[in-house]
């Protein structure tokens, strides 16, 4: 590794050492001139998130084959990608002061919060992006709309900072969209080869992409190699393949991979001739759903057949999400059930069995056209990470949602007639309960207003005020010290 | 004596499941996925009390105890922390309420309102040195003076894993909480070791005087008040609310 910036950035052996073979072509075929990809790393223990990093290297002379890495913990895949585009031909060129450029450009730029439009200055262009929020509309085209941002000439506008061309991306293996999207769903191991890492890496983050609004749980690699630390877990043979989707080049993979169930190739040439290059193999029979032919229907789409293929991805998530999100709005508990003298109400538990019972009068049959063994494509979801990592952000957000509610009814409450016949423990127990609510707010954990919070406190302070001068002492000299 | 059925008891008999209280907070309890509306799901609420000289390791017994953490570089306590914690006691939930106190001889003719109402009181002295252990006398006298007969008293002596330092042999303080009918063990909030069984044997040790009528619940003078215990369904909590006047 050349130069590292910024210089204080401490990356373990163990990390370099990946970074740099994943900087690399995994094996002597096929890559010709620059070549841009990404991909991901696991960090080493006590750092725990994973890493993408975008890499642009030029070939030009095999002897002086060189890398720019711009490693990042956020999947902004699509921005990062430009950035490297506009540092690594200025880099190869000029050498290290354009990335000491470069990384000034970056410290500037502001912080990431979901919804804003941000302009990033970065080698002498201003790059527009706006960042997604959980309450942008499905597949509108990204509006940039904040007029309180400061107007600078922006000279770039990049319509997405994480979306990918799943349409270019699928293009080989259109006529197997909705097997990968199952597979993608339920979370089995899946392995992507292709010819180049750019290839590899597109097609694993389009893979991922197909299941949105879900969030992909599971561990994914855009370009994996011999050399990654993860090879020997990820290739065993003395277990089942795990639940991750990797993507390579090296042709040492056909055999190594040979007992996984799930193989994609994609062939150099396939733009021009898919069928023959292109070919999913599958072991057993994991498809559950009868698939119609020709995906996607162009005569549905409005638009490009990018948004015709997205589309008809995302109404196959939503008819598949809709019967769950509607059966988790029924374990919620009743308004009435909030009592300030209780515990926060909570959501009720998911079960799988009850749940599979709705979805016989009210699946996802009646929104999608796909016949099929729902049921069978909803067990296998149960036991993937995707399930649980969808179930516990449910749940986090539900949970949260009722604790505010509860915090309402407790500021409501009258709480001085309630403690007036109550005995000096169960007091202070009130207090301890009201003072933890009140630094859950102060922490930023629970979302709600200023007036509320001030009301709650009120509430604490008129209750300590009503007990003895002693105890009074007590809890004041407690309270902020 | 400041022990209660708490208010919301008598729910408790309804069998609801929750993991504990803080769980809320965390949201840890995935994918356990047995979560239920909860009211505060226990039916006691002990008040215990934690005395001893400063330095001894009281905030570190019950950080120990609270967060199973030993907390190196404890700062001096002011006044009171309070820590809590649900335990279960004979398939009854039990909030403990622990007022750690501070050590500091400042601090120690304020400190009446700390007895008043503990149910349990744990005093604690450090092995590896004596000065802490020849005090307790005058510990114990406060706390005899200023609780109810019926209060547990439990000598804990700290810093057991600091065996070469020793100052203070085992069977010397055993004989002295055998004269004084003190429970006893030696603890290390370092290692952790027998501080469960300190604070969850003082707790078994009051329910037992529950149950077995020396500690009467109803004794005005004790300062229990005993609570109402007619069962009540869900629905009754919306009579309390009504009764309150609050108008949500």
């Amino acid at each position: 590794m050349e130069v590292v910036y910024p210089g204080h950035v401490k990356l373990t052996d163990k990390e370099k050492t990946n970074i740099c073979y994943l900087s690399f072509p995994d094996s002597n075929s096929g890559c010709m001139g620059d070549t841009q990809f990404h991909f991901r790393i696991r960090r080493c223990p006590g750092r725990r998130s994973v890493v993408q990093a975008h890499t642009d290297y030029n070939k030009d002379c095999p002897a002086a084959l060189q890398s720019v890495v711009l490693l990042s913990k956020l999947p902004f895949v699509t921005l990062y990608n430009y950035i490297v585009s506009v540092i690594a031909p200025e880099y190869f060129d000029n050498g290290e002061p354009c990335l000491e450029a470069a990384c000034h450009d970056i410290d500037q730029w502001p912080d990431p919060c979901p919804g804003e439009t941000l302009n990033l200055p970065i080698m002498g262009t201003v790059v527009q992006v706006r960042l997604p929020s959980r309450s942008d509309k499905v597949l509108t085209s990204p509006q940039i709309k904040n007029p309180s941002v400061p107007t600078m000439p922006a000279n770039n506008i990049l319509p997405s900072v994480s979306e990918v061309d799943v349409y270019s991306a699928f293009l080989p293996v259109l006529p197997h969209i909705q097997m990968l999207w199952e597979l993608v769903l339920i979370g089995e191991p899946l392995v992507v080869m292709a010819n180049s890492p750019t290839i590899c890496s597109g097609t694993v983050q389009a893979l991922v992409s197909t299941i949105w609004p879900f969030k992909y749980c599971m561990d994914f690699r855009p370009y994996f190699t011999i050399h990654d630390s993860e090879f020997r877990e990820y290739t065993t043979k003395t277990q089942a393949p795990p639940a991750v989707i990797l993507g390579v080049t090296n042709p040492f993979f056909a055999k190594t991979l040979q007992h996984w169930p799930h193989v994609l190739r994609i062939g150099e040439l396939a733009v021009s001739s898919p069928k023959t290059i292109n070919k999913l193999k599958k072991v057993g029979t994991i498809k559950t759903l009868d698939s119609k032919p020709g995906y996607p229907d162009k005569e549905a789409s409005g638009g490009s057949e990018c948004n015709a293929l997205k589309r008809y991805l995302l109404e196959l998530t939503q008819s598949f999400m809709i019967p769950l999100e509607r059966y988790v709005a029924s374990l919620m508990p009743l308004q009435r059930n909030i009592s300030p003298h209780k515990g926060p109400p909570r959501l009720k538990s998911f079960d799988t069995e009850a749940f599979l019972k709705t979805i016989e009068h009210s699946g996802p049959q009646l929104t999608s056209g796909l016949k099929g063994d729902w049921i069978a494509l909803y067990r296998r979801f149960f036991r993937s990470g995707n399930f649980e990592g969808w179930l516990r952000f449910r749940q986090e957000e539900v949970n949260q949602k009722l604790q505010a509610l509860h915090l309402e009814v407790l500021c409501q409450a009258d709480l001085l007639t309630w403690i007036q016949d109550k005995q000096e423990v169960e007091i202070v127990d009130l207090i301890l309960r009201l003072r933890e609510k009140l630094a859950k707010i102060n922490e930023n954990q629970l979302p709600v207003s200023n007036d509320m919070l001030s009301r709650l406190q009120h509430h604490h302070d008129m209750i300590v005020c009503s007990l003895p001068e002693d105890l009074q002492s007590v809890l004041k000299s407690n309270h902020g010290n | 004596m400041g022990l209660m059925k708490s208010h919301f008891g008598s729910h408790i008999g309804l069998s609801w499941k929750i993991n504990n209280e803080g769980a809320d907070i965390v949201s840890s309890d995935f994918p356990a996925l047995t979560m239920a509306s909860g009211p505060y799901n226990y039916s006691y609420i002990f008040k215990y009390i934690i005395i001893g000289d400063m330095g001894v390791g009281k905030s570190c017994l019950l950080h120990q105890f609270t967060e199973k953490k030993f907390m190196a570089d404890c700062p001096h306590t002011i006044g009171v922390e309070f820590g809590t914690r649900i335990i279960e006691v004979s398939g009854q939930k039990i909030k403990l309420q622990i007022w750690d106190t501070a050590g500091q001889e400042r601090f120690r003719a304020v400190t009446r309102s700390y007895y008043r109402g503990a149910a349990g009181a744990l005093m604690v002295y450090d092995i590896t040195r004596r000065s802490t252990y020849n005090h307790l006398s005058s510990w114990l006298t406060d706390a005899r003076n200023l609780t109810n007969p019926n209060t547990v008293i439990f000598l804990i002596g700290n810093k057991c894993d600091l065996e070469a330092q020793r100052d203070v042999t085992y069977e010397e303080a055993k004989q002295f909480a055998d004269e004084n009918g003190l429970m006893f063990l030696e603890c290390s909030a370092k290692t952790g070791e027998n501080v469960e069984e300190a604070f969850l044997d003082t707790a078994r040790k009051i329910y037992q005087n529950i149950q077995d009528g020396s500690l009467d619940l109803n004794a005005a003078e004790s300062g229990v008040q005993h609570k109402p215990s007619t069962p009540r369904s869900a629905l009754s909590t919306d009579q309390t609310q009504n009764k309150e006047g609050c108008s949500c």
